[in-house]
């Protein structure tokens, strides 16, 4: 990836008049251009129904909004469909649009907007490694590579049995515990490349490993003991003029 | 910190401080004109130095219009709502610390808005570079070149070079259907359309996707923008990117003549603009008139000229002795014609006037069969003449007007579909509902309106209950303030058209009765579909052919009348008919006699809008070939037959029809009709039972809204619309261009 | 402005009009007298130059029709007036600045009467 993307800048020094179509990772990511063309597993007759304890769920959510302001409820309510489904087909969307009462073309422009609506199929495990600076300044590349590796796919691609997703996506907000991924809502950090083969095959097992740090760490607290603030804190009257 | 502040900038805080000393200074006399307006709660700004008076809530933008300045937008239109997200309109106020978006901002007492500061010339001059990063430049194969905002703007706030260096963002088009093209690329994202779709048209079609630089407008799915308002999009686009399909590559605003003329396709009587080039109408844009169709046109009026050059009569025609129509001359058609009508004389001749007939010509018609001692003169569209019948002229009037909507708190449409029978006409209805509350309530046949409404059933058995008194909606209707009762013209086609008019007429005296209304308040209406109607009533024609029908006259004068209400089956085979009109469609095969006439952009003429509103066309081309003007066929048939029109001249047949009914040639004014009460009482006389058939409008769904006269029936374009809305949009073949 | 123009004008009532050439009538008739000999002579040239289908005879009977149309003007000034424009005519026609419809229009041979009546005008066209 970093070879690539150093290839990448050379060539655009030495081509900087080629035209290149710019396209984000947003783009690349949560389900790709921002229309929609049926195909066989995501058209308007794909099969999707609330069941019945997501529709109390929905029920739930919606009777957080007062009377009238259903469309806000929009985004939870696509979240239900989104778990219950793994992803967003316009089926989904539209029975959101119906549960909701609103155009479907509101719904749309919210689960366009937000990376975090999936639009395209993704599998069981959806794998999103960080690769911002600081993620990449603890080498998330090695990570990446080993992931890339042990599964056989490049990123923005799903493995044959539907069971991982790879996507690159932007800073997660663990930077004090990199490099990190995030699988489905969990958060595992402080990775090694070990450590994630590790993972995924415990994830091919069948098991959810423990979300968080692997280098022993219990949290974001500093590794081995405190740097700073060791020393008992100063009492009353601490760096106060003596005359005062 | 403040402190520490003002010493970082000691400047720029010295400088603001002088303002506000100079402003104290200035206060003195500016709060003398407050005390003396205090009692008016206007707030005072002034906009570059100029002191004006607002109303609390006033935009900034609005402020500075009302002085006069004006200042550059492209999200921000009159009619929709705020968006704010173009950034163009950014303005400095004295002593804020940022440029505020003068579209979205209200203004606040003692603001000095700066209209041309040099920080409001470098934050107009920042966003026009930004909105240009990513609009290509491809003004001279654009279609908005010469009338595009963002050319004209760029010209007067933007920067003369650009710093963008890297590659634009391309935006793949989308295909909303046959009437509009869409160049995603130029879409600078005002969604000025999003809003139109939503808030005007009321169909959700369009919205925006994604996000940051990949957002993009568009309906997310493969689907068409499907409302009989789409064409305005093309206007409110401030850019190209939508632009019109078939006026596609055509021509440029320069190079147009335009001439302001008024619509006939249906009853509404929209304000138009033709624009023409080399005697071929390009295209036709609205024209703001804000009591009857604001700025807005529907797509068949927009759409249809295409029609104007097809399937025209452009040589008069004979039927010849083996029954073909062939082509002859005006003198040869004309004698034989006069030769007929001297022939005949007295009920043996009638005539029929169709939708698109104007004033002139059915006064000239009216005048000619009433010196040959006939007065069967009918219009296609059939109006019960029992009860008050048309004697009364608010028995057949739009008596609310169309701005009344926005008034009335309650409105009964009776057997009616405004959205497709006059479109214009249900987006006011639209906006009421949105900004008014209007309750609305339906008697007929369930159709999408565009808003809710309350659907009582299609059964004439609960229009019976309604005016009984005895159905439920009834309270509804007693709590009104403002009741308005609108009947469609179709309703009163039936053959218990009188009896659905007894009703309703009741249904509108016990609303006005109950609501307690003051008497300048109309109730009851009746919403016409065709263009000439009302004039042909106001001048004493006879709705409906039942009378020629059962005389059986020897001559039959059909004026336009392309409906299709009389067939050549329904008169004895002796008949001689005359058909005088512009378009080859159902009435002029059956003719012995053709005589072109001219189109409604042809010639200068007075029609009436449902409402009673006298307006005039103009001449924006010459009639093809050898047509003329209608009245001026009559006048010379008159000649020849021995009994001439005391009339040459279009002001001679104006000062004919000021005889005959004044409020004619009052152009752009609406003569009042009155006697409800006694239209009411004329009505019970009635003694007609209600047929059980439920009230179904002709005008179900889109697609049987483009085509309903000659023009449309005429036109390619409209045909491609109902093929699009029957089998897709893309069932519809685009020439490949571009 | 208005008054000056009004005092100059009630004025010119009363004392004599600028002349633009001639001084008196006899003056005018001669310069016109000049002009008719010189159109007189050119007229030959004229329809061998622009290959007019006409004789000079009938070329010099239109030139007689032509000044004997203004035979009642009497006043110096108009009869100058009516030279001046004369002589641009036939100065045009001597250089051949002209082509021959301009001088066949004397002849008024493809003008056909407008329509007066309102049937002549009908089948005339759209707006005559």
């Amino acid at each position: 990836m970093f070879l690539s993307r150093t290839a990448r800048a050379a060539l655009s020094c030495t081509a900087q008049q080629v035209r290149s179509l710019h396209q984000s990772a947003v783009c690349a990511g949560a389900g790709g251009i921002f229309v929609h063309r049926d195909t066989p597993d995501n058209n308007p007759d794909t099969p999707f129904e609330f069941t019945p304890e997501n529709l109390k769920r929905v029920e739930a959510i919606i009777n957080n909004y007062p009377v009238g302001h259903k469309a806000g409820a929009t985004i939870p309510v696509l979240d239900v469909a989104q778990r219950q489904h793994g992803w967003l087909p316009i089926s989904a969307m539209n029975k959101v649009a119906e549960v909701l009462e609103i155009p479907p073309m509101r719904v749309y422009e919210v689960a366009t907007f937000y990376t975090m609506f999936m639009r395209k199929p993704v599998g069981k495990y959806h794998i999103q490694i960080c690769t911002t600076t600081p993620c990449m300044l603890c080498d998330s590349d090695s990570i990446l590579e080993a992931i890339q590796k042990k599964l056989g796919i490049k990123v923005g691609e799903s493995t044959p049995d539907k069971l991982f997703t790879l996507s690159e996506v932007e800073c997660l907000g663990a930077c004090v515990n990199a490099p990190m991924v995030q699988i489905n809502d969990n958060y595992y950090e402080d990775l090694l490349p070990a450590d994630i083969e590790q993972i995924i095959d415990e994830l091919k097992a069948g098991k959810v490993p423990p979300p968080g740090p692997r280098n022993g760490r219990f949290s974001c607290e500093p590794k081995g003991e405190l740097t700073s603030l060791t020393e008992p804190p100063p009492g009353p009257g601490f760096g106060v003029r003596p005359d005062l | 910190a403040a402190y520490s502040v003002m010493l970082r900038l000691p400047a720029v805080s010295r400088a603001l401080v002088g303002v506000s000393q100079s402003k104290s200074c200035l206060a003195p006399s500016s709060s003398v004109r407050l005390s003396i307006r205090a009692s008016s709660n206007l707030v005072e700004v002034f906009v570059d130095g100029k002191p004006v008076m607002v109303e609390p809530g006033t935009t900034v933008l609005q402020a500075c219009e009302k002085v006069g300045a004006q200042i550059p937008r492209f999200c921000y239109h009159d009619r929709l709502s705020v968006a704010g997200n173009c950034r163009m309109c950014l303005v400095e106020i004295e002593r804020a610390p940022k440029p505020v978006a003068a579209c979205a901002m209200p203004v606040m007492k003692g603001w000095n808005i700066l209209t041309n500061s040099e920080k409001t010339r470098k934050a107009r001059e920042g966003v026009m570079e930004f909105l240009l990063s990513n609009h290509p430049l491809d003004c001279p194969i654009c279609d908005q070149g010469g009338e595009c905002d963002l050319q004209d703007q760029s010209l007067m706030f933007g920067a003369d070079r650009s710093r963008f260096t890297e590659g634009k963002r391309a935006v793949e088009d989308k295909n909303i259907g046959p009437l509009i093209k869409t160049i995603m690329t130029r879409c600078i994202q005002c969604t000025r359309c999003v809003r139109f779709a939503s808030e005007i048209a009321g169909v959700e079609d369009l919205g925006t996707t994604g996000r940051g630089n990949d957002m993009q407008i568009g309906t997310y799915v493969e689907k068409m923008f499907m409302s009989e308002l789409s064409g305005n999009v093309i206007d409110i686009c401030p850019v190209g990117a939508l632009t019109s399909k078939p006026y596609a590559f055509t021509s440029r605003p320069w190079e147009t003549r335009k001439t302001e003329s008024v619509d006939v396709l249906d009853a509404m009587g929209s304000n138009i603009v033709v624009s023409t080039r080399g005697g071929e109408v390009m295209r036709i844009l609205p024209r703001l008139n804000e009591d009857v169709n604001e700025e807005w046109i529907s797509d068949k009026t927009r759409f249809a000229y295409d029609g104007l050059k097809r399937q025209r009569l452009t040589q008069p025609m004979v039927k010849s002795a083996s029954g073909d129509l062939v082509t002859t001359s005006w003198e040869d058609a004309l004698t034989r014609v006069a030769g007929v009508l001297q022939g005949a004389h007295g009920s043996d001749v009638a005539a029929i006037a169709g939708g698109l007939a104007d004033a002139e010509a059915l006064m000239a018609l009216k005048d000619l069969l009433n010196k040959l001692n006939s007065d069967t003169l009918c219009t296609e569209e059939v109006f019960p003449m029992t009860g008050a019948g048309t004697d009364l002229r608010s028995n057949y009037l739009l008596n609310s007007r169309i701005t009344g909507i926005e008034e009335c708190d309650l409105l009964l449409l009776i057997g009616t579909n405004p959205r497709y029978e006059a479109p214009l006409f249900n987006a006011r209805i639209r906006k009421s509902w949105l900004h008014n509350e209007l309750q609305v309530a339906l008697v007929g046949h369930q159709v999408d309106l565009s808003y809710s409404y309350n659907h009582l059933g299609d059964s004439t058995q609960v229009l019976q209950d309604i005016a009984a008194g005895t159905h439920p909606y009834c309270q509804v209707l007693a709590m009104a303030k403002r009741p308005v009762v609108v009947v469609g013209s179709a309703t009163l086609q039936r053959s218990d058209g009188a009896a659905i008019m007894k009703a309703v007429s009741t249904i509108a005296q016990n609303a006005r009765t109950s609501s307690g209304v003051e008497d300048g308040w109309k109730v009851l209406n009746v919403l016409h579909r065709v263009a000439s109607q009302v004039a042909a009533l106001d001048l004493g024609y006879k709705p409906g052919v039942e009378a020629i029908r059962n005389n059986c006259p020897k001559v039959v004068f059909l004026l336009g009348a392309d409906a299709g209400c009389i067939t050549r089956q329904d008169l004895p085979k002796e008949t001689f008919i005359i058909y005088q009109g512009h378009h080859g469609d159902v009435g002029a095969p059956m003719a012995d006699v053709i005589l072109p006439g001219a189109a409604y952009t042809e010639k200068k003429a007075t029609y009436v809008n449902t409402e009673g509103r006298a307006q005039q066309t103009r001449v924006a081309v010459s009639p093809p070939g050898l047509a003329r003007e209608d009245w001026k066929i009559i006048r010379a048939i008159s000649e020849l037959a021995g009994v001439s029109l005391p009339y040459d001249s279009t002001d001679e047949v104006r000062h004919r029809l000021a005889e005959v009914a004044p409020n004619l040639v009052r152009y752009d004014d609406v003569e009042e009709a009155n006697y409800f009460r006694q239209a009411n009482e004329l009505s019970q006389t009635v003694n007609q039972a209600l047929l059980a058939d439920p009230l179904i409008p002709p005008q179900l769904s889109v697609k049987d809204f483009y085509m309903t006269d000659s023009i449309s029936r005429a036109s390619q374009t409209m045909a491609k619309c109902v093929k699009a809305v029957t089998e897709g949009a893309q069932a519809v073949e685009e020439p490949a261009i571009c | 402005m208005a008054t000056t123009a009004a005092t100059r004008a009630a004025g010119g009532a009363a004392k004599a009009v600028k002349p633009i050439f001639s001084r008196d009538v006899d003056e005018a008739k001669r310069r016109a007298r000049e002009l008719y000999r010189a159109w007189y002579r050119e007229v030959p040239n004229t329809v061998c130059i622009y290959q007019l289908d006409i004789t000079t005879q009938q070329g010099r009977e239109k030139l007689r029709e032509m000044f004997n149309k203004n035979k009642h003007v009497t006043d110096p000034r108009v009869v100058d007036m009516l030279v001046i424009k004369g002589k641009m005519e036939l100065q045009e026609t001597i250089n051949v600045w002209k082509q021959k419809t301009h001088i066949m229009r004397y002849f008024h041979e493809s003008e056909t009467p407008r329509p007066t009546d309102f049937l002549s005008k009908f089948y005339t066209g759209h707006d005559p």
